[in-house]
């Protein structure tokens, strides 16, 4: 039983030796070098808000916020699923692992459905990339973290070969990929902050 | 699966989700009042989900476990976005257009 | 089998400039390699130098400026814009140099030749809108400065609209990059520069709505579609100029794994 106790003894604030990168390091530079280009996307935004902050705030009211609630749950929650598969692949439970990295596919596609209906809802209403500069950011921010959501379907797709056969089951290749997926979850979150909440 | 790792995760789950249903008040506040009203929701939002995001690092993705200087890269991040979000707001406030 | 080091040739002289560039024309089995990596980046410095320098069409000027300001935008920069786009002309063949050694990368990578191949035809292609387009747009207008301000307008719309928004080419040869490094299974380069090629792409695409806004962050001087877009832009061509330069370093001229960089400097030298 030396899993549970190595993995036991990571719980209770780690020596030094059991100090791990999940998944590639290569995956943690990316990661970051996205994180920043993101920062650098939101603070036009908030920039650009704050300066005309009447005209973002109309156009917000015509956002749905329970809309933006669900999908952030949404998102969290594959999340939880795709750290249960990590987790369920560290201890050699594959078919678990396999069967939380599929729930993370489920949660992400209801996200993407619920995502393109909330688009069609508001071009049905007439707010339009060109309607105003709020709706603008709106549609360029959640377009471009959706064009990273489907990429993360690949990701996670790897991840589901990679579990799949015996040949293969690289851990490190499976964490990089959840690695990607948890970068989707905590994108949305701010963008969810920025677009849905922020006066 | 490992308990103490599942409980873990459905607990860090749970506190993810509540807070966002809080933000669903937070954000139903009616945006039309005082200035000093709305930075406050304003900075709460942004604060608010740097933490979330925060916690979205460390434990789904185990930097917790990791090196320490993958966990100060991250914080590092954290902070600056922080930084940057908020003073691009007091900024856009200081030069408004037209 | 790997092709040994020729055991016949003097090693590199420490010395002059001249003499050390005499030794790697004469001895080093990698001096065409060399001569692409220079080519590369002597090319990128005179891009640079030639398009915010004299040229001065980078950063980009609004679209938003009316026909009696852009006839006063091509008054202000007629000679830059001529005699600039015409060394641009002159030199422009050396991109082919440049995506050789680029598709020379791909092609020591264990994945299919197919790579390399449409990789090259790819940005062989993206000459056109992202060199040559503009610098025709350009020297037409600046030629005749009495045209009709109507046309010169619709050849500054012409120009920046070429150059800024026709990422598609960029976009499908950065992933067919990025795929090649990340199936690639001799480590020619790292996997967070496959990564990168992703950021690469993705900021193409961020390009896109230069098309449709004349004013703003989208615009095609906008904050998030030119500025953002161009530090990403740097940092990745900065990326792959140092990593070029290991692999060359690097290579063996086999198919297999590449070799880690040798410590020892009597291993290899560069020009």
């Amino acid at each position: 039983m030396t899993s549970i106790a190595s993995t036991r003894s990571r719980a209770h604030g780690s020596p030094e030796t059991e100090r791990f990168v999940p998944g590639q390091p290569d995956m943690w530079a990316f990661v970051l070098f996205e994180a920043f280009v993101f920062t650098a996307y939101f603070t036009v935004y908030v920039f650009s808000r704050a300066r005309t902050p009447d005209v973002f705030r109309q156009s917000q009211m015509h956002l749905d916020l329970r809309v933006g609630v669900v999908n952030t749950l949404l998102l969290l929650t594959s999340s939880l699923f795709v750290a249960r598969c990590v987790q369920a692949a560290r201890e050699g439970s594959y078919r678990a692992a396999t069967t939380n990295a599929f729930l993370t596919m489920l949660f992400g596609s209801v996200f993407l459905v619920s995502k393109v209906r909330e688009w069609a809802m508001e071009i049905g209403q007439g707010f339009t990339f060109t309607t105003d500069e709020f709706f603008s950011f709106y549609y360029f921010l959640t377009a471009i973290h959706f064009i990273h959501l489907l990429i993360g379907f690949v990701a996670l797709a790897v991840a589901v070969r990679q579990l799949t056969s015996p040949a293969r089951r690289s851990q490190v290749i499976v964490e990089t990929c959840a690695t990607y997926w948890h970068t989707i979850d905590f994108l949305w979150v701010l963008i969810f902050a920025l677009l849905y909440v922020m006066r | 699966m490992n308990a103490g790792f599942e409980k873990r995760l459905i607990v860090v789950w749970l506190a993810l989700s509540t807070i966002t249903i809080v933000q669903l008040g937070v954000g139903s506040i009616d945006g039309r009042a005082a200035l000093a009203r709305n930075s406050a929701i304003t900075a709460s939002a942004i604060l608010i989900a740097l933490i979330k995001v925060r916690i979205i690092i460390r434990e789904f993705m185990e930097v917790r476990h990791a090196p320490v200087l993958l966990g100060r890269l991250t914080d590092l991040w954290v902070v600056l976005t922080g930084a940057v979000l908020l003073g691009g707001y007091l900024a856009g406030t200081a030069f408004p257009k037209g | 089998m790997n092709a040994p080091r020729p055991e016949s040739a003097p090693p590199a002289p420490a010395g002059s400039f001249l003499r050390r560039i005499a030794w790697h024309w004469r001895h080093d089995e990698k001096c065409e390699l060399w001569i692409g990596w220079w080519t590369l980046v002597v090319f990128y410095n005179l891009y640079g130098l030639l398009f915010f320098v004299i040229t001065r069409t980078q950063p980009p000027p609004e679209p938003s400026l009316d026909p009696m300001e852009v006839v006063q935008w091509f008054g202000d920069r007629r000679h830059g814009l001529l005699y600039g786009y015409a060394l641009v002309f002159i030199v422009g063949g050396a991109t082919a140099i440049m995506n050789a050694t680029l598709a020379y990368s791909i092609r020591r990578m264990s994945v299919s030749r197919a790579f390399a191949y449409s990789y090259l035809v790819i940005y062989a292609l993206a000459t056109l809108p992202g060199m040559l387009l503009m610098g025709v747009a350009c020297t037409v207008g600046a030629m005749r400065p009495d045209r009709d301000p109507a046309v010169m307008s619709w050849l500054y719309d012409l120009a920046f609209l070429s150059f800024e928004g026709t990422m598609g080419v960029f976009l499908i040869g950065s992933l067919i990059w990025m795929a090649a490094v990340l199936l690639d299974e001799n480590g020619v380069f790292p996997k967070w520069f496959g990564y990168l090629n992703l950021c690469n792409a993705l900021t193409e695409v961020v390009v896109a709505p230069a098309w449709i806004f004349q004013s703003g962050a989208f615009a095609w001087d906008g904050s998030i579609a030119w500025w953002i877009n161009m530090g990403v832009f740097v940092i990745y061509t900065t990326a792959f100029l140092t990593l070029l330069r290991r692999m060359i370093l690097r290579e063996d001229f086999g198919t297999g794994p590449l070799p880690e960089l040798a410590t020892d400097p009597a291993a290899g030298s560069a020009p």
